[in-house]
């Protein structure tokens, strides 16, 4: 069955229109998981170009990001049942000492449509708390973000205590917010850096991709 | 000249006798930071709020003094009063909006009390208050004249966002685009109104504060820019020309998909410039430095906090090698001397300033 009308919804951000196309999809037989991997995650990274290109703009991300979740939710009882997994688990928030809460919700939602189940501790967080809801929750990747440059020592010392840790050697450190850099997210071990919503997914696909770290930074 | 000559002269983007300086916007842990060079008795850096109403007058005395020992030839001014403590981590202003405190700078607006067209029509917008314009009347019994005083006046965007919340602006854009035009209107009516007491108190410059965009690209499109945020603001500009102000427009980010639009509302001055928005001043100063005066663009992020002194003296030299020929160059940082700067990058700011901004005496 032709999808393309279930990337199209999510890409104009018409929740009611992409839960309805992806009913009509699993009517025709259309397995949930393939509606997720076929059609709802491209449709997220055509909306993450769209956005890389100054097309489409953080309302349009919003709706978009929307649409998809919504129509999640419909398909959520039928993935868990068939045994779909997630691409893995984010565990997200802004460091300790800032409170800034927007771009991360943002890459929160981008990462949700991008198949992977995420965890927002909120903003002001603490390492041991990264560091215990990657634990409990075997999260794949820890995700950092931070708005002010005077922050910026939290963030260093929060991707200090989560390999000091040493949860398992797999798990991935994310950072991004305005004041980050490529330069500086190296210098303070962080597996990856983004500049913004769409790009902090496609981080999060390859560094939990078959070669893993390799290239992401 | 005086200082308020040089910046009104730049702002009319003609040449005054050299570049005048400005601080956009400064925290406490600069200003003490600075003033340390220039008096004793300072306290440790810390938030105003926690400050004795001793500490607070030297604070205030030392910001003050830092402008006229240094040659700052603008005051900014906002307001305060307008806040009330809710508890030891938060505030609410006069609109109802709760703000979050913070150790590293302003506080964050938190809870917003207008969420849609229901709250709105229940909804009573406060009246701007006379009093809470203590500052400018501080800065002006202290300057008498010699410095231009600034008003960081939040524009329709911003007090919007706030006021309802920035992921419902973003969905109501499109949800109940009706509802954001009441809630602009209603932002523009107040700010309308303050601008006449800021007039009949002695301002001479208006600055719309009212960020839109990121690093690479606006917040919202440039359609939506058009439709629900600059006709508003345009109102501001045209009002405060009529007073006989002038009128800078002040946005973080890459504006370029928005400066024509910003040209058209005929603002006097653009701020602030960011050089990692590639907002940087040749480029800029070649597209319209002809007919807008260019504020900004000495970088906080990186160069202020982290940087020499050798190295901010060569930014400033080049800044004024970029922007300053033929006048329409103000100086200053790219957004604010923030609690990350390093006080001493900030003196090699302002002394070099002076240093290779003298324009040649016709």
């Amino acid at each position: 069955m032709d999808l393309s009308s279930i990337k199209q919804s999510v890409l104009l951000g018409d929740a009611e229109a992409t839960i309805a196309a992806a009913h009509e999809a699993v009517a025709a037989g259309v397995s949930p998981s393939s509606i997720l991997t076929d059609a709802l995650i491209p449709a997220m990274e055509d909306v993450g170009n769209l956005f890389a290109c100054g097309e489409y703009f953080v309302p349009e991300l919003l709706m978009a990001a929307r649409a998809m979740s919504a129509a999640v939710e419909v398909l959520r009882p039928t993935l868990a049942r068939s045994g779909y997994k997630a691409a893995g688990t984010v565990v997200i928030g802004t460091v300790q000492g800032d409170l800034h809460d927007i771009g991360k919700r943002l890459v929160a939602m981008m990462l949700e449509g991008s198949g992977f189940d995420v965890i927002d501790l909120g903003t002001d967080v603490a390492p041991e708390q990264f560091i215990a809801a990657a634990r409990d929750n075997d999260a794949a990747i820890v995700a950092l973000s931070a708005l002010l440059s005077t922050t910026l020592p939290a963030m260093e010392s929060t991707v200090g205590a989560l390999r000091a840790a040493a949860l398992h050697e797999n798990l991935r450190i994310m950072v991004g917010g305005a004041p980050v850099t490529d330069d500086f997210a190296r210098r303070i071990g962080a597996d990856g850096y983004a500049p913004d919503a769409p790009g902090a997914a496609a981080l999060a696909r390859r560094l939990v991709g078959p070669h893993g770290d390799a290239d992401a930074n | 000249m005086t200082g308020k000559e040089r910046i009104m002269t730049a702002l009319a983007v003609k040449q005054p006798d050299r570049v005048p300086l400005y601080i956009h916007g400064i925290n406490e842990a600069p200003i003490i930071g600075i003033g340390r060079h220039l008096t004793d008795g300072l306290p440790e850096p810390r938030q105003f709020h926690e400050m004795d109403p001793g500490e607070k007058m030297k604070l205030l005395n030392t910001l003050f003094l830092l402008h006229e020992e240094f040659g700052v030839d603008g005051f900014t001014s906002f307001e305060i009063g307008h806040e009330v403590e809710i508890d030891a981590g938060h505030v609410k202003d006069d609109w109802g909006i709760v703000y979050a405190r913070s150790h590293h700078g302003l506080p964050v607006a938190k809870i917003h009390p207008v969420r849609n067209a229901a709250d709105l029509d229940k909804y009573a917008p406060p009246e701007p208050s006379r009093a809470h314009l203590l500052l400018l009347d501080m800065g002006r019994e202290r300057f008498a004249g010699s410095t231009a005083l600034f008003w960081l006046m939040r524009g329709t965007f911003v007090r919007s966002w706030r006021l309802i919340g920035m992921e419902n602006y973003m969905i109501s854009l499109r949800a109940d685009p009706e509802f954001l035009h009441r809630v602009a209107r209603m932002v523009e009516a107040y700010n309308l109104q303050q601008l006449e007491m800021l007039a009949e108190a002695g301002l001479d410059v208006l600055v719309v504060e009212d960020d839109i965009a990121g690093t690479d690209h606006p917040l919202i499109a440039p359609k939506h820019f058009r439709e629900f945020v600059e006709p508003y603001n345009r109102h501001l500009v045209e009002r405060a020309h009529a007073l006989g102000l002038k009128v800078v427009r002040h946005s973080d980010g890459n504006l370029w998909t928005l400066i024509d639009t910003l040209l058209d509302s005929g603002y006097d001055g653009i701020n602030p410039l960011e050089p990692q928005a590639d907002m940087g001043l040749a480029k800029v100063k070649d597209y319209c430095g002809d007919r807008i005066c260019l504020l900004g663009n000495i970088d906080c992020r990186d160069l202020l906090p982290d940087g020499t002194p050798a190295q901010v003296e060569e930014a400033v030299r080049k800044a004024i090698e970029d922007a300053a020929d033929g006048g329409g160059y103000i100086l200053c940082d790219s957004n604010s001397l923030h609690p990350g700067v390093n006080p001493e990058n900030c003196i090699a700011m302002f002394q070099a300033t002076k240093k290779y901004g003298v324009y040649p005496s016709v």
